[in-house]
């Protein structure tokens, strides 16, 4: 496989960085690869939940 | 919702020639962030169309956010004349990528994946930096966040080997 060249720094990207939660990441880290994913479809499923919800309470009364 | 498992399991069981990318490659590094579908990048080779037809079949690939009624036959005729497809299934949103902006096509990509064991199951994926080459060279301004979360976790995993 060919080297790739390093990132070079965006100072774009670098600006947003600054907000990143790094501790979030290093919990992240903690976790295998399938718990990670697990994590992910649990959040997914939260989020349908509240969508569900919301379009509920939004219809309009019959 | 996605149900990874279950698209995963299709796919590997079909011995379908995959990598994960996008968002769930993401989450598979460490990201936080939430992603509402599954982004593969598939193989073109005629074998693999049919296996790929046959994995998903069983769970109602149409195009996403295509009008009800739209003919669209879910056989390897449709995926050979198509590249990258957005899809809605039973088990979720999935697209298929023949080739992504910035990476190329499986072939290309395969050398630089890690192989994840997952749900019992071994599947590749773009590994952390070719991600963020792909999501840098794809120029999305909604990107910008989920690429500075991506370099910091390249920085972390880097100061901690």
């Amino acid at each position: 496989m060919k080297e790739a060249p390093a990132l070079e720094p965006d100072p774009i990207i670098e600006a947003y960085k600054k907000d990143v939660d790094e501790t979030l990441l290093l919990e992240a880290l903690q976790l295998s690869h399938e718990h990670r994913l697990s994590k992910l479809m649990n959040l997914q499923a939260e989020a349908a939940e509240l969508r569900r919800v919301a379009g509920a309470n939004l219809a309009p009364p019959k | 919702m996605t149900n990874l498992d279950a698209i995963l399991r299709a796919l590997t069981t079909s011995k379908v020639e995959f990598l994960i990318v996008g968002g769930v490659a993401a989450a598979i590094h460490g990201s936080v962030r939430g992603t509402s579908d599954v982004d593969f990048v598939y193989s073109r080779s005629t074998a693999n169309l049919a296996r790929l037809v046959s994995a998903l079949s069983a769970a109602h690939p149409y195009l996403r956010g295509a009008p009800a009624g739209l003919p669209f036959r879910w056989d390897v005729e449709t995926i050979r004349r198509g590249l990258n497809f957005t899809l809605v299934t039973d088990v979720g949103d999935i697209d298929l990528l023949g080739e992504i902006v910035g990476g190329g096509t499986y072939e290309e990509l395969k050398d630089q994946c890690i192989r994840v064991q997952v749900f019992g199951l071994e599947c590749l994926c773009l590994d952390l930096e070719p991600l963020i080459r792909v999501k840098r060279a794809a120029g999305r301004p909604k990107d910008l966040e989920a690429i500075a979360e991506l370099e910091k976790l390249l920085e972390l995993k880097r100061r901690r080997s």
